[in-house]
């Protein structure tokens, strides 16, 4: 069920700012509280398959003091995907509680 | 002797050999991944952390397979546009054919030119809405395309009835794009089987 949502999940993540793999996994993690357990790599065809479709872009950079690494971005798209895929989400879950909810009343 | 991590990138690398480019980025980006989570290991350094780094991450296999997965959609979005304006060719030198010739439709050419099409047409419109990924149905929408451009081809007898420029050039393109769309349904082909054989349950063990 997660890996239909991995893309708008992974769009959220970069929100804050441009972030590379290892970030963006850690981010993830800490926000799901490990909740969402996927191996880690499964991200990477996820970062592929949204700079292919113009909604991140990535970029080589290297700090003072470490390790050359590829860090993503959202663009204007992604922001409007992330945007959207944010009302499509909550009209869902709005309407799956309402689902679950009514064999109680 | 190289450590997990060095023979996890290797056997991506390997996975991912039907998109060299990809494989080259790849490699580079997950084994700077790898090692930032063999860092953060409380057993760092040892072959244990670089171990449980390659653990957390997925089978080669796997991602290697979603990677392919990914590159199927791209290339059948590519051949349905290729496909589309392939029978919108067609359909327009067919078209300027009978307004030249003004011949006998119910000869043998002209109905295979007209009833291959529309076969074609049909198919590729079916299979739009239910089987996209359909590689059976790409190549009978290119077999209705061959054999109506063929037979419209040799219904005309373009170049020995001396046909104007027009009628010419749009039997032109018709035949450059039927080939652009056999080279994308052949290429099609290639890239789902090799997803076929990344999924193949019984090979997930040798991704890792």
């Amino acid at each position: 069920m997660l890996k239909g949502h991995l893309d708008a999940i992974v769009l959220a993540a970069l929100e804050a700012g441009p972030a590379h793999g290892y970030a963006i996994i850690e981010t993830i993690k800490q926000r799901s509280a490990g909740t969402f357990d996927l191996p880690e790599g499964t991200v990477y065809p996820a970062l592929h398959r949204l700079e292919q479709a113009g909604l991140l872009s990535s970029a080589w950079t290297t700090p003072p003091n470490g390790r050359r690494r590829r860090v993503y971005s959202l663009t204007k798209a992604g922001s409007a995907a992330l945007g959207e895929r944010r009302k499509a989400w909550s009209r869902f879950s709005q309407a799956v509680d309402t689902a679950l909810e009514g064999g109680r009343a | 002797m190289s450590g997990a991590i060095d023979d996890y990138v290797a056997s991506l690398r390997r996975e991912l050999a039907f998109d060299p480019a990809l494989a080259g980025r790849l490699a580079s980006e997950v084994e700077d991944h790898l090692r930032d989570a063999a860092e953060a290991d409380p057993a760092w350094p040892s072959p244990e952390a670089e171990r449980r780094a390659v653990e957390r991450f997925g089978l080669s296999r796997e991602i290697a397979a979603q990677f392919a997965i990914d590159a199927v959609d791209r290339h059948a979005r590519r051949t349905w546009i290729t496909l589309a304006v392939t029978v919108v060719v067609t359909f327009i030198a067919m078209r300027l054919r009978v307004i030249w010739l003004d011949d006998d439709v119910l000869s043998p050419a002209p109905l295979i030119d007209r009833y291959a099409f529309i076969a074609a047409l049909t198919v590729g419109v079916i299979a739009w809405f239910a089987f996209r990924r359909s590689l059976a149905a790409l190549a009978i929408c290119l077999g209705g395309l061959v054999a109506s451009i063929s037979a419209g081809i040799v219904r005309a007898d373009l170049f020995a009835n001396g046909a104007p420029v027009h009628v010419l050039l749009s039997a032109a393109g018709e035949v450059a794009l039927v080939g652009v769309l056999s080279f994308h349904v052949i290429g099609l082909g290639r890239r789902l089987r090799r997803t076929a054989v990344l999924r193949r349950p019984g090979l997930e063990r040798e991704g890792q």
